[in-house]
């Protein structure tokens, strides 16, 4: 383009601009419906059923492979960007994530379910999240709470918030229920649970301190991701202290809906304390044999 | 962890017996910050036997104990003694399947086939063993498309219809190589099913085109309904993809100069077959495995693995031919009072006297820890009098529904199996557990002999 086309162009831009429009502001008048109903809920949709890209050669083949992955594939496009349902979708699940690491239970949750409500040395959410070593440990009130009730105690299950109070919610109680139970039956009682505010993996090696218990299994929500926020995890440690390598610990991670049913897990925790407890042994220690024998 | 189990497959078919060993490797495939997830992750052919002719004392009776020479002296020279092989099966196929002394054969192998091998037969595992054994499974599942697969033997073609790698229909012809027999380039011996179209002065090249026309039409490459007087079990829908596997399979591609090397119609079918519209460039697929499918699917494709988070307590093992009784999800839904009748009704149907039943269901999603233990109080009440306690969920939920049934009966012997589908009439034998006792090793059945 030379200089006069371009002269050119910019006058009858400005030429545009003082020509009315030809609808003015004030006369529109929208013409779509607006209706007092509830939209869908776009979160209740199974993300490995959906499968959004248009005029697939084998629709059937691709659901198959989603059936195996939680990422977000087989999405379609608007142009070169995602289409507005997957956006929106996208947003609502970080969404989900922030509101599960921010939302705060605590005593009522503990008191509903027959928990011992107990707090670290964290003031608030706030604390929680900027001082992770303020949520392995207890102030002296918490302290005397934690001796006085379990000292003397062998084998522990203690719920705590972690990243998740959504996980919490979904699962402890089911999942506590089931070790509970499974531990029953190899004759080990379990009396009291606690439940922690503001708890890191570390509190456990905390109480382990405190009443020299010789097992102890912490269920503690998972730091959400956009998979799911209700992920719980259980950290079993055998002799847990402050100091422990983490190499001792076992984990059992990816309890939710989608991934280990909660009172599955149970089942499967119970029968690998029980395995720890014979061995004396947790984390890499540990050989991988379950007990079938009661 | 890892662990291996030594498979034994053994195929006596109409026209051949055969066996492999083979080993299947287990792996837990689960990352080590969750619960374990086993699998079978690999399976490699230890030994392939030579192929023999079934011996037969006539045309109906099988030669026993010539099976079990056979059969003793392919373990010898594959170094391999009885006691070693931990899981498999003998399958009886084709028109063997209907001597009159199947049973007997059985038996006279038992021995053979370690103490978990299961004796089976039917069209539809035939098919089904073919189909993976040939690789046509694999294929599909791989390409993602459709093949079906057919594995034409002595007396039969057996069809199974595989898309994206999961089995959806199997069928069977009465077309075989073995549908006429020769000596001296004379007919000797005519099926009673080529008879209504030929006699024994027929011309054979005539025959063996006529046959594949059959198969052209089952496929629905040839307009015709001669081949409903072919059908034995039922037909299968066609597919993208054709493969072959079976004895006549090798002579497809690869012709024999003599047309009678094997006395029968074998060499001029497969030529038939080579010259029709089933081996056409765009549809043709090359099996992995032709005359040693279906014997490689017995050893290497019948053993599956249950879930890896189970329950049991004083079981022996291993466990075999347990009837199935299966619930639907409709009766599942039932109210308790309703379930517990329906559910004794079922066990006493399969298994009078309190003999051992599987009870198979589907199982809840997700459940809260007290509708876990309602269910379990319902199966608990339903199977009062049974001993010992035998389930299968289809969903991860096992070992909680274990626990909780072994606190409601602490003495009994219990098995909870998950992550298995078993269908109605099915019958499932398990093996012992390996994998440090994480994991069994089951095989699900069709039919009993």
């Amino acid at each position: 383009m030379n200089k006069d086309e371009l002269k050119a162009l910019v006058a009858q831009l400005l030429g545009e601009l003082h020509q009315e429009p030809t609808v003015k502001a004030g006369d529109y008048k929208p013409t779509c419906h607006i209706e007092d109903a509830t939209l869908p809920d776009i979160t209740k949709i199974n993300l490995r059923q959906q499968y959004l890209v248009e005029q697939p050669k084998n629709p059937k083949a691709f659901l198959d492979l989603k059936a195996k992955t939680p990422a977000r594939l087989g999405v379609g496009k608007a142009g070169p960007r995602y289409r507005t349902s997957t956006l929106l979708r996208f947003r609502a699940d970080h969404a989900a994530a922030q509101d599960s690491v921010f939302k705060v239970i605590g005593e009522d949750f503990a008191k509903e379910h027959g928990l011992i409500p107990l707090k670290t040395r964290c003031k608030d959410k706030d604390e929680y999240l900027t001082r992770p070593d303020l949520g392995r440990v207890f102030d002296e009130v918490n302290q005397k709470v934690i001796a006085g009730t379990w000292k003397g105690a062998r084998v522990m299950i203690v719920i705590g918030d972690g990243l998740s109070s959504a996980a919490i919610e979904a699962n402890a109680i089911d999942c506590a229920a089931a070790i509970r139970q499974g531990l029953q039956a190899a004759g080990i009682t379990i009396d009291k649970i606690p439940f922690i505010q503001f708890c890191r993996v570390g509190a456990g090696d905390h109480i382990g301190d405190l009443t020299g218990c010789e097992l102890l299994c912490l269920l503690v929500g998972e730091r959400p991701g956009l998979v799911t926020s209700e992920s719980m995890s259980a950290y079993i440690t055998y002799r847990p202290h402050k100091g422990i390598p983490e190499a001792k610990r076992t984990v059992v991670s990816n309890i939710h809906s989608q991934g280990i049913p909660a009172v599955e897990a149970g089942a499967h925790i119970a029968a690998l304390m029980e395995t720890m407890l014979k061995q004396k042994a947790s984390g890499l220690d540990l050989k991988q044999e379950l007990s079938h024998e009661g | 962890m890892k662990d291996a189990l030594l498979s034994v497959g053994i195929d006596v078919g109409t026209s051949t017996t055969q066996l492999v060993f083979s080993r299947l490797h287990i792996r837990n495939e689960a990352n080590a910050f969750s619960v374990p997830e086993f699998n079978i992750t690999d399976k490699e052919i230890l030994y392939r036997s030579r192929i023999h002719f079934t011996p037969l004392l006539s045309e109906r009776v099988i030669d026993a104990e010539g099976v079990r020479r056979i059969v003793d002296s392919e373990y010898e020279s594959a170094g391999i003694s009885k006691s070693q092989v931990q899981t498999g099966a003998v399958i009886i196929t084709g028109e063997t399947a209907r001597k009159d002394n199947a049973q007997e054969v059985l038996r006279a192998l038992a021995g053979y086939a370690g103490d978990f091998v299961v004796a089976t037969a039917g069209p539809a595992l035939e098919s089904v063993l073919a189909g993976k054994g040939s690789g046509a499974e694999e294929y599909s599942r791989k390409a993602r498309c459709s093949v079906v697969n057919l594995d034409i033997g002595g007396g039969t073609t057996n069809f199974a219809l595989f898309e994206n790698g999961r089995l959806q229909d199997t069928g069977c012809l009465n077309v075989g190589g073995r549908l006429m027999k020769f000596e001296k380039g004379r007919c000797v011996y005519l099926s009673p099913v080529l008879q209504p179209y030929f006699t024994e002065t027929s011309d054979p090249w005539e025959v063996a085109v006529f046959l594949s026309e059959i198969l052209e039409e089952a496929l629905e490459l040839r307009q015709g309904k001669r081949y409903l007087d072919f059908v034995t079990d039922k037909l299968c829908k066609p597919a993208e993809l054709i493969s072959f596997s079976g004895g006549v399979a090798d002579l497809i591609h690869h012709s024999h100069p003599d047309p009678f090397a094997y006395g029968d119609l074998g060499v001029l079918l497969g030529k038939a077959i080579s010259q029709s519209r089933l081996c056409q460039d765009e549809h043709e697929l090359q099996a992995k495995e032709t005359i040693r499918a279906t014997v490689i699917g017995a050893g290497l494709h019948t053993t599956e693995l249950s879930g890896s988070t189970i329950f049991y307590r004083n079981m022996d093992f291993p466990l075999k031919d347990l009837p199935v009784a299966r619930l639907s999800p409709e009766e599942e839904a039932l109210p308790q009072e309703e379930l517990i009748p329906r559910i004794q009704q079922k066990l006493e149907l399969l298994a009078p006297d309190n003999g051992p039943c599987v009870l198979s269901l589907q199982g809840l999603s997700n459940p809260r820890f007290s509708e876990l233990c309602k269910l379990a109080d319902t199966i608990s009440l339903s199977m009062e009098q049974r001993s010992p306690l035998l389930l299968c969920l289809e969903r991860d939920t096992g070992k909680a529904l274990g626990q909780a049934l072994h606190c409601l009966q602490p003495k009994k012997p219990l098995l909870c199996l998950d992550s298995l589908s078993l269908p109605d009439s099915s019958y499932l034998d398990v093996a012992a557990p390996i994998a440090g006792g994480q994991v069994l090793p089951v095989v699900i059945k069709t039919l009993v002999l």
